[in-house]
C-alpha cells in the first residue's frame, strides 16, 4: 500500500436533489475514498429520513399520520425537528418547515403535499420518547434545514475517518474544516454570473435566492421561497449567505435574513454568524 | 464584527466577452477508477459496449420515458473469477449548458449499486468590476490564456438540480432490462 500523505480525493455524487461534492485530504488515497464512502452513506441515510419527495421516508410517513397519532420518529429527524421548531420560535415564524403546502399548491412539490386549511410550526409538538404530534393536518417539509444537517453529518463522518480536512457542497450550500477555501457567490440577477468571492477557512456556508426557481403560477410569480407570515412568495432580487459554525445553522438562517432582518440581528450574533446580503 | 449583516447593492449584471468566460470544471474520476471504487472485489472489467438497435432505443424509451440520445452505450462486466459481479455503465446527459459524464454501477440482479459523477463542467461569467474576483487573478495573467477553470473551486447561490441524472438512471435501469438482463 502507498501511503501518501499529502493526498487529497475529490467525488461527486447525485443526492439531496443536488450534486454533492466532497474533497478531503491529509491520509492516505484509498483510506480517503473509505471515508468518502461513508460521507455519501450518512447523506443518503439523512435523505431517505427527511426528504419530503420520498413517499417512503419517515418525514413522508409523519405528514401522512401524525395528525392522527403520535409518531414515533428516528433521533436524527428528532434533533432536526427540534432545531428547526426552536429556530421557528427563536424567528417569530420567518422560519417555518410547514410551508410545504403552499409551494405544492404552485406546482414546486409534488401535489399530495396539499393541504385544504395550512396550520404554522405551532401546530407541531415533540412528546417524550421522540414522538411527534401534529395539532391539525400539516406537511413538515424540512428542506431548509435538513440538506444543511445531512452536510454537517457527512463532516463529523469524514473527521471521524481521521481526514485532515475535507469540503462538503450540496449545491452551494457547504462546509469546510482544516484548509481554507474560497467560494463564489452568484450574482442574484444571473445565475450564471458569479459575484462576490468569500474565504472560509472553517464552518458552513449557505445560500438563499429565488433565481432558479422563480417560475408563473397562473400569472403570478412565484418561487420556492416564502414568507411564512403572509404565505408570498420572494421573487426579488436578492440572495442571501450566511456563514456559521454548522451547515443546518446556516441554512435555516438564510430564510429568517431573507424575511425579518431585524429578527436575523440578534439571532446571527446568538450563534457566531455572519450575513452577506446581494441586491441588484 | 460591526454588523451581523453586511449588504452589497450589485452594478447590473454584466456578460462580457465570450473569450474570458470562466468554467467550473472537475474531473472526478475516470472511467477506470470509477470501476475500481465501484466493485473493490472485482478482477478483472470485461468491455461489454452495445450498440443498441431501433427496436431497442424505442422500448427504452417506452418504458423509461426518457429520450434515448446515443446509440451506443459504453457497459463494462465486472468480474471476480470468472463470476458476474454486476456492470458499469458510462453515460453522460446535459446538465444546465454542458455535458456531465457520470458512471451507473449495477447489481447481478440489476438493482442500483452506486452513481459516481466523473466529470462535471459549467460556463460563467463574471462581474468585471469586482475587485477581489480580479484580485485573485493577480500575477496569474501572463499574457497567456487565463486557467480559470482552477480558480473556480465553490459556488453558492441558488442550486443547481440533478433531475438530469434521475433520468439517466430510469433510462438506464430499461436499458438493463432490454439489452443486458440474460
Amino acid at each position: 500500500m502507498k501511503w501518501r500523505l499529502r493526498s487529497e480525493v475529490r467525488r461527486c455524487r447525485p443526492l439531496l436533489g443536488t450534486f454533492v461534492e466532497i474533497i478531503a485530504g491529509g491520509i492516505a488515497e484509498d483510506l480517503l475514498h473509505a471515508a468518502l464512502d461513508s460521507a455519501f452513506v450518512a447523506i443518503d441515510r439523512i435523505q431517505r429520513l427527511m426528504s419530503a419527495h420520498d413517499p417512503a421516508s419517515e418525514l413522508s410517513r409523519l405528514n401522512a399520520e401524525a395528525f392522527r397519532h403520535p409518531v414515533v420518529v428516528s433521533a436524527e429527524t428528532f434533533i432536526v425537528l427540534r432545531r428547526a421548531l426552536d429556530l421557528s420560535a427563536e424567528s417569530r415564524g420567518a422560519f417555518d418547515p410547514t410551508i410545504a403546502p403552499i409551494l405544492a399548491h404552485w406546482g414546486l412539490l409534488p401535489a399530495r403535499l396539499k393541504r385544504k386549511r395550512p396550520g404554522s410550526w405551532l401546530d407541531v409538538s415533540l412528546l417524550p420518547g421522540r414522538k411527534v404530534r401534529f395539532s391539525r393536518p400539516l406537511t413538515l417539509d424540512l428542506g431548509g434545514i435538513a440538506k444543511g444537517f445531512a452536510i454537517d453529518a457527512a463532516i463529523e463522518t469524514l473527521r471521524a475517518a481521521g481526514a485532515r480536512s475535507a469540503t462538503v457542497n450540496a449545491g452551494g450550500d457547504l462546509r469546510v474544516f482544516g484548509s481554507p477555501i474560497n467560494v463564489h457567490i452568484r450574482h442574484p440577477a444571473a445565475p450564471q454570473l458569479l459575484s462576490q468571492r468569500i474565504e472560509l477557512s472553517e464552518g458552513a456556508l449557505a445560500t438563499s435566492c429565488p433565481c432558479f426557481t422563480q417560475h408563473f403560477w397562473r400569472r403570478c410569480k412565484v418561487s420556492h421561497l416564502v414568507d411564512p407570515r403572509c404565505g408570498t412568495a420572494t421573487t426579488r432580487t436578492i440572495s442571501v449567505s450566511v456563514r456559521a459554525p454548522e451547515c443546518w445553522l446556516a441554512d435555516g438562517l438564510t430564510k429568517v435574513v431573507l424575511y425579518d432582518p431585524k429578527a436575523a440581528r440578534g439571532l446571527l450574533a446568538k450563534y457566531g454568524a455572519q450575513a452577506l446580503v446581494l441586491t441588484a | 464584527m460591526s454588523d451581523w449583516i453586511h449588504r452589497i447593492l450589485l452594478p447590473p449584471a454584466i456578460i462580457i466577452g465570450a473569450g474570458a468566460i470562466p468554467c467550473y470544471a472537475a474531473a472526478y474520476l475516470t472511467a477506470e477508477q470509477a470501476q475500481k471504487l465501484c466493485f473493490a472485489e472485482a478482477t478483472e472489467f470485461v468491455s461489454a459496449d452495445v450498440k443498441l438497435t431501433r427496436e431497442q432505443i424505442k422500448a427504452i424509451e417506452k418504458e423509461s420515458g426518457v429520450r434515448v440520445r446515443l446509440d451506443v452505450q459504453k457497459v463494462w462486466r465486472a468480474q471476480a473469477g470468472g463470476q458476474l459481479l454486476g456492470w458499469v455503465i458510462q453515460d453522460e446527459v446535459l446538465g444546465k449548458h454542458e455535458f456531465i459524464q457520470w458512471a451507473l454501477a449495477l447489481n447481478a440482479d440489476g438493482t442500483v449499486r452506486q452513481i459516481e459523477i466523473l466529470d462535471y463542467r459549467e460556463t460563467y461569467g463574471y462581474e468585471i468590476r469586482q475587485e477581489t474576483w480580479r484580485a485573485q487573478f493577480a500575477g496569474k495573467r501572463n499574457g497567456a490564456k487565463l486557467r480559470l477553470d482552477e480558480d473556480i473551486k465553490n459556488i453558492s447561490g441558488a442550486t443547481l438540480s440533478c433531475r438530469h441524472i434521475t433520468d439517466g438512471v430510469k433510462r438506464l435501469l430499461s436499458f438493463y432490462e432490454v439489452a443486458l438482463k440474460k
